[in-house]
C-alpha cells in the first residue's frame, strides 16, 4: 500500500516537473539579459518594472479580463435561461438546444471571425462595433463549455424534483429556479466558467481578426512584443501566467470559503 | 360533501391513459392509502391533487373548493417525495422554514413553528444540519416537517419510505401515523407496499390498471377481497381454480377460483373431521421459516396450497408428509 502511494507521488511530481519546466525556464529566461550558453547572465528585473510602468501593457491586462468576464457572465445567463425553459416547459426540445449549443465546438476562430466579419461590419448598429463583435464570438466559442457544465451539474441535482418540491412549499417556477436550483450547481457554473476564462486567455485568433490593434488584449502585446524582444515577451508569458493563476485561485477561494462554512455551521 | 374530492378524472399521456375514470372521496382528518403496483396510476392521481400534473378531463374539489387548474403552489397541499428533494443547499432549519417564508410569515413565528416541527420529528439536534450529513431516516423526516410546518390543507406522501431499509421504515410507519393523528391531518399515502397500507391507514384504495379495484378498511380489504387481483395483492391468498377445488373437496360455487388465506388451514397428519369444514390430503414439499410462522408448501395434486402454522421447532412436519389440510367454508372466496 505503502508503495503504491509512493509510486503515485512519484508520478504526480514527474507531471508537475512537466507541466512547471516552460514556466521555469520563462520566468528564469525573463529575469536574464541573456541566455545563450549553459548559465544564464546578467540577472534583471528590468522587464517586470518596464511593463508595469507600461500604461499599454497594464490597459492590455485589464481588456483581457473584462473580454473574459463580460462574455461568461453573459453566456451563463443565456444558458441557465435556456435551459431552465427547456427542462421545465419543453423537456422535448432539449436535444435540440444541446445541438445548437455543441455546433461551436466545430467552428474554427478564422472561419467563425471571417463570419461575424463579413455579417456585420457594414451594419449601422452597436452589432457593427468591433468590441460587441469581439464579445459576442467570445460568448459562441465558450457556449458547448459553459453549456456542458450547467446541464451536467442540472441533471447531477435532480432539478425538475427540486422544483417541484418548491412550488409544493408556495414558490414559483422561477423563484425556485434561482433560489434553490442555482445555488446548488454552483460548483458547476464555477468549473466552466474557468475553463472558458482559460479559453479567452488563450485566444490570439478571434481578438486579432475582430478587433485588430485596436484593442489590444495580452496576447496582442506578447505578440508585438516578440517581435522586438524576446526576454521581455517571456516576462509578458509569466505575468498572463501569474494572472490566470490569480482568477483560479480566487475563485476556488471564494468556493472553498463557501464550503467551510458548511462546514462550520454543523 | 367529502373534504377531497376526485370526480371523473381521466389522465392519458398521449396515447396511453394511465387514470381511467376515477371517482374518489376521502373524509377530513382521514389517511387514506393509495395502494397498488408500479404503473397502476396512483402517483400520478397524487400528482393531479398536488398539481404538479393536470387532469385531462374531471374534477378535483379539495374543502368544497375546484382546484382542477389551480397553480400547485396556491392549492395549500403539502408533500413528502419518494427521494426526499430537500434543498441541498440548506440546513434543516432553513429547509422547514422555507414554505413558511414563501408565506410571508414574521421571522419570530417561522422560529418558532420550525423549532415546533422539528421537535415534533424528532431532529431537535439536527437543526443546523446539511441534508448530505443526514442519514435517510433523517431527511425524511425533515421532508416531513417541511411538508407539515405550513399547515396545508392536505399532506400527500408519495412512497416516502420505500428508499429507507425495513427497520427503519417500520418505526417511520407508526411515527408518521402518530404525528398525522396528532395533528388531525387529512392525508393521501401512496405505496406498493400492502403491510405499509394495512399498518397506516383508515381506508385503502386499490388501484389496478389505473381504475380504484377495490376501497375498503385495511381489515375488510385483508378479509373481503372482491377480485382475483386484489385477493393475490393485498396479504397472500391460496387461489385455486373451481374445478379444481371441487375435485378437492366437493364444494362447489360460482366463479373461476377459491381464493383462502394460507393462516386459515389447519394441517395434520391424520384426518381430521369438523362441522363446516373441508379436507383437502396432499403431501409437504417444502417448509420455509417466515419469522413466527413456518409456511408449508403443500402439493394437493398438480396444485401447491400454502400453509401457515405458528413456527414451533418440535411440531415440523418433515417434507415430503402425507397431510390433511383442513378449512372452513367460511373461509374460502369464490371469486
Amino acid at each position: 500500500m505503502k508503495k503504491k502511494s509512493a509510486g503515485s507521488v512519484a508520478i504526480m511530481l514527474l507531471v508537475m516537473i512537466y507541466l512547471l519546466i516552460p514556466l521555469v525556464i520563462s520566468i528564469i529566461y525573463s529575469v536574464f539579459h541573456k541566455w545563450t550558453g549553459v548559465i544564464p547572465e546578467g540577472f534583471t528585473l528590468h522587464n517586470y518594472v518596464d511593463l508595469f510602468t507600461d500604461s499599454n501593457f497594464l490597459a492590455s491586462v485589464g481588456r483581457s479580463i473584462a473580454m473574459s468576464i463580460i462574455p461568461i457572465i453573459v453566456t451563463i445567463v443565456i444558458v441557465l435561461l435556456a435551459l431552465f425553459v427547456t427542462a421545465i416547459y419543453f423537456p422535448k426540445l432539449e436535444k435540440y438546444v444541446q445541438i445548437i449549443c455543441m455546433i461551436p465546438y466545430t467552428i474554427q476562430g478564422v472561419i467563425l471571425s471571417v463570419s461575424i466579419l463579413s455579417l456585420y461590419v457594414g451594419s449601422s448598429s452597436i452589432l457593427s462595433n468591433r468590441l460587441v463583435m469581439l464579445m459576442g464570438a467570445y460568448c459562441i466559442v465558450i457556449l458547448p463549455y459553459i453549456y456542458q457544465g450547467i446541464r451536467n451539474g442540472m441533471r447531477a441535482v435532480n432539478m425538475p424534483t427540486l422544483i417541484e418540491a418548491a412550488e409544493m412549499l408556495g414558490a414559483s417556477k422561477i423563484y425556485a429556479f434561482f433560489r434553490v436550483v442555482v445555488p446548488n450547481i454552483l460548483s458547476a457554473i464555477i468549473v466552466s466558467s474557468l475553463l472558458a476564462v482559460g479559453i479567452i486567455f488563450g485566444d490570439y485568433v478571434l481578438i486579432r481578426n475582430l478587433a485588430g490593434t485596436s484593442a489590444p488584449n495580452m496576447q496582442i502585446f506578447l505578440y508585438q512584443t516578440m517581435k522586438s524582444d524576446s526576454t521581455k515577451a517571456s516576462a509578458v508569458f509569466v505575468v498572463i501566467m501569474f494572472v490566470t493563476f490569480v482568477i483560479t485561485a480566487i475563485v476556488l477561494f471564494m468556493k472553498s470559503r463557501e464550503a467551510k462554512g458548511k462546514t462550520h455551521r454543523k | 360533501m367529502s373534504y377531497i374530492r376526485f370526480e371523473n378524472i381521466v389522465k392519458s399521456f398521449g396515447s396511453n391513459t394511465v387514470l381511467k375514470d376515477i371517482n374518489l372521496e376521502v373524509e377530513k382528518g382521514q389517511l387514506v392509502t393509495l395502494l397498488g403496483p408500479s404503473g397502476c396510476g396512483k402517483s400520478t392521481l397524487l400528482r393531479c391533487l398536488s398539481g404538479l400534473e393536470t387532469v385531462t378531463s374531471g374534477k378535483v374539489y379539495l374543502d368544497d373548493r375546484d382546484i382542477t387548474d389551480v397553480n400547485p403552489k396556491d392549492r395549500d397541499i403539502g408533500m413528502v417525495f419518494q427521494q426526499y428533494s430537500l434543498f441541498p443547499n440548506m440546513d434543516v432549519a432553513q429547509n422547514v422554514a422555507f414554505g413558511l417564508k414563501m408565506k410571508k410569515v414574521p421571522n419570530a413565528e417561522i422560529d418558532k413553528r420550525v423549532k415546533e416541527m422539528v421537535d415534533i420529528v424528532g431532529l431537535s439536534d439536527h437543526l443546523h444540519h446539511y441534508p448530505s450529513e443526514l442519514s435517510g431516516g433523517q431527511q425524511q423526516r425533515a421532508a416531513l416537517a417541511r411538508a407539515m410546518v405550513t399547515n396545508p390543507k392536505v399532506l400527500l406522501l408519495d412512497e416516502p419510505l420505500s428508499a429507507i431499509d425495513a427497520l427503519l421504515r417500520h418505526s417511520l410507519q407508526v411515527e408518521i401515523r402518530r404525528i398525522q393523528q396528532e395533528l388531525n391531518m387529512t392525508a393521501i399515502f401512496v405505496t406498493h407496499d400492502q403491510d405499509e397500507a394495512m399498518v397506516m391507514s383508515d381506508v385503502i384504495h386499490l388501484m389496478y390498471n389505473g381504475k380504484i379495484e377495490q376501497s375498503a378498511a385495511p381489515t375488510e380489504m385483508y378479509t373481503e377481497p372482491v377480485s382475483k387481483f386484489a385477493a393475490t395483492f393485498i396479504g397472500h391468498y391460496n387461489m385455486v381454480p373451481v374445478d379444481a377445488f371441487k375435485k378437492m373437496t366437493g364444494v362447489d360455487g360460482e366463479g373461476t377460483d377459491v381464493a383462502f388465506r394460507p393462516e386459515v388451514i389447519d394441517i395434520s397428519t391424520k384426518p381430521v373431521e369438523r362441522e363446516g369444514c373441508v379436507t383437502i390430503k396432499g403431501h409437504v414439499g417444502v417448509s420455509l421459516p417466515h419469522g413466527n410462522v413456518l409456511r408449508y408448501a403443500v402439493m394437493c395434486g398438480d396444485h401447491q396450497i400454502d400453509v401457515d402454522v405458528l413456527f414451533k421447532k418440535a411440531t415440523i412436519i418433515p417434507n415430503g408428509t402425507d397431510v390433511y389440510l383442513t378449512l372452513k367454508q367460511d373461509d374460502c372466496i369464490f371469486l
